[in-house]
């Protein structure tokens, strides 16, 4: 029982890794940041405005940039941290990591899908269909496929070590997958995503970073509410068991 | 510019209802509600 408790304890303490565990400044910082983003990102002229190429009626689409890509950015950091975890329980065997892995590799899913579905939205409007078999959209899909199995895997282990070391193994070999078909594959055959986008304007480029800023720290906000949630829960399943 | 308008609304109630949803789970979970 007593043994019970600590994991409950570290349940509640474990997330303090990444943050205090009362609402610290940067949550409530994060309010008003990320309204000044959405405000800034409808307020200013999109990045692609003045490019002949695209006209002027896909202007406004553009504006899905500032959220898009920061999606993709915190699917990468997320599934980064799960690798983290994941090799971290190698080495000390603790359930906590092997929670703190599926947790991270949970979110950066959900944000895969975000992106996925954002830029679809995107490609209907740009490129006439929500699919169009681009690299970048090929390359996500390879990505949420991965992750699907990753997923699998775990459901179809019952022994709790057993699951935790194959999904640790399995995150090994995330290791090259997350940045081949991130940064490698996309940019090996043409694309119809943008080489790259004009944000020479300093508000574009203010509000862009800002974005990217403001994810992260909401994805690690919500990374430590998930953890507080599954470790507390898994301690108390380990108690009743 | 309307439509503009009316997403950036839609997009900050969203955010402050996600964010207020947040601090609710936070305190929650900081006074160990969860475990009744």
């Amino acid at each position: 029982m007593e043994h019970t408790e600590t994991m409950v304890e570290r349940g509640r303490s474990a997330p303090s890794v990444l943050g205090s565990s009362g609402l610290s400044w940067w949550k409530w910082a994060l309010l008003p940041a990320m309204g000044a983003m959405i405000f800034g990102s409808f307020h200013l002229s999109t990045p692609m405005r003045d490019q002949a190429a695209f006209e002027a009626r896909h202007n406004d689409a553009f504006r899905i940039v500032y959220y898009h890509v920061p999606m993709a950015w915190v699917t990468v950091v997320a599934y980064f941290t799960s690798i983290w975890f994941g090799i971290r329980y190698l080495r000390t065997r603790k359930w906590q990591d092997d929670e703190r892995a599926v947790t991270a590799a949970g979110l950066g899913t959900a944000f895969c899908v975000l992106a996925t579905l954002s830029g679809s939205v995107f490609a209907k409007i740009a490129w006439g269909a929500y699919w169009n078999w681009d690299p970048r959209q090929v390359s996500i899909v390879m990505l949420l496929l991965i992750y699907a199995s990753y997923f699998t895997l775990r459901g179809a282990v019952t022994t709790d070590s057993a699951r935790g070391n194959l999904s640790a193994v399995y995150s090994l070999l995330a290791v090259f997958a997350v940045p081949f078909f991130v940064f490698i594959m996309p940019r090996m055959s043409p694309s119809l995503h943008p080489a790259r986008m004009d944000m020479s304007a300093w508000p574009h480029k203010v509000v862009f970073l800002s974005s990217f800023l403001c994810f992260t720290v909401l994805f690690f906000w919500m990374l430590q509410l998930a953890l507080r949630v599954h470790l507390a829960r898994r301690a108390r399943q380990r108690e009743i068991v | 510019m309307n439509g503009n308008y009316i997403a950036m609304a839609v997009a900050l109630l969203g955010w402050v209802g996600l964010f207020f949803y947040l601090v609710r789970l936070d305190r929650r979970f900081r006074d160990g509600e969860h475990e009744g």
